[in-house]
């Protein structure tokens, strides 16, 4: 004998089943009679719970009245402009834009200052070096706050190079991340409180 | 009672422009619905009415976040499920966990089948009541509101294969629980 279908017997009765699994079911209960017994059992069960019947309750005319009169006055919520939604899409477009151009920008500028050390440009690109007075502000104050000393020139250069030109880039693109992370948190939030509504707290 | 899908879809849109005329009419085309699908939860007329009151109230106010891909009936009963419990918490209703606080008397002088009748019936009721509610409203939804699986997920916002699983439980337990005392009865012909 075939494998017991009893998990697909309440679907069977209800006539939930696919084609496929009805066929399958049917071809079962021919040659079951545990299964059949279990069939005709949950049909008195269903025949048995159709019996409790519902209490008159008052007319749905009346019932409608009375919700009216107990009906709040809601704000009507005014459809959004399509230019207000689609200035809501924009925002993480226009966040992707900002960081391609930075991105870009930052690139470009570092490919024309490695052309210009290596004098590929003629000197056309000189206003592209920092100003000498500038250069020196990040090593002098080290200076006096007693950071330098001996070799560590080399560690200020660097230092000095990495906040000229990576960490603003850094710092403008971690800008940029964190505001289209809120854009996503505010789209999510939405989007759970149109699916569910505030019907489903508690 | 069937409804135009283009008829509600209509009224739908015109109430969530404000038009209480409009509402007035959802509420009356679903208002018994309602009040079955409560009733049948929480086992008290009183109860049901208040509670379905409630549940109109709530779609009234958040009319604006119904979105027409699913069906208004199912939208409405998730509210309904929601109003009935919380209602229940507030009435601090204790449900019957056992069946032994009913039992079916000996026949009385009178009509007994229709005291049987009335016997039976209660003790079914209590029954349904005992279920756990995850199980008792997918029982509800599916025998006394004929709605289909599919339209119970949706209802309920659970997947298809949790409102089998519910649904089986809830059969299962019922008949476990009634097995005894009713089918017993109608073996020995009292019914």
């Amino acid at each position: 004998m075939s494998k017991h279908v009893t998990e697909w017997l309440n679907a069977y009765l209800d006539g939930e089943l696919k084609s496929s699994q009805l066929q399958q079911v049917e071809a079962h209960l021919v040659e079951c009679q545990v299964c059949r017994e279990e069939v005709e059992s949950l049909a008195r069960l269903s025949s048995l719970l159709q019996e409790v019947p519902a209490p008159e309750f008052i007319s749905p005319e009346r019932f409608a009245a009375q919700v009216n009169l107990r009906l709040p006055h809601r704000p009507i919520s005014i459809p959004k402009s399509r230019f207000v939604e689609a200035g809501w899409w924009m925002i993480p477009v226009g966040l992707l834009a900002a960081w391609i151009f930075i991105s870009t920008s930052f690139l470009v500028s570092d490919i024309l200052s490695v052309a210009n050390n290596l004098g590929l440009l003629a000197g056309a690109a000189d206003w592209l070096a920092f100003d000498a007075a500038n250069q020196s502000y990040w090593s002098a104050t080290l200076g006096q706050i007693g950071v330098l000393s001996g070799n560590s020139l080399d560690w200020a250069a660097s230092a000095e190079a990495l906040t000229r030109t990576s960490l603003p880039q850094i710092t403008l693109q971690v800008s940029i991340a964190l505001l289209y992370l809120s854009w996503m948190a505010v789209w999510w939030t939405r989007r759970r409180r149109q699916e569910h509504g505030q019907l489903l707290e508690g | 009672m069937t409804v135009p899908a283009v008829n509600e879809t209509e009224l739908v849109t015109r109430a969530q422009s404000g038009d209480r005329n409009a509402f007035s009419e959802l509420v009356r085309i679903h208002a018994q619905g309602v009040m079955n699908v409560i009733y049948r939860m929480c086992g008290d007329a009183r109860i049901a009415e208040d509670a379905a009151q409630e549940t109109f109230i709530q779609a009234w106010l958040h009319l604006s976040s119904y979105r027409p891909q699913t069906s208004l009936r199912s939208w409405l009963y998730r509210i309904a499920v929601n109003a009935a419990t919380d209602m229940l918490r507030r009435e601090r209703r204790i449900l019957p966990n056992a069946l032994e606080d009913l039992q079916l008397h000996d026949p009385q002088p009178g009509p007994e089948a229709l005291f049987l009748q009335e016997e039976r019936t209660a003790l079914v009721k209590k029954a349904i009541l005992s279920l756990p509610e995850a199980s008792r409203v997918v029982l509800v939804l599916r025998e006394y509101e004929g709605m289909s699986y599919h339209e119970i997920a949706e209802a309920l916002d659970i997947p298809v294969g949790t409102v089998m699983s519910r649904l089986n439980y809830a059969r299962k337990s019922l008949k476990d629980k009634l097995e005894q005392k009713l089918f017993a009865q109608v073996e020995a012909g009292h019914v």
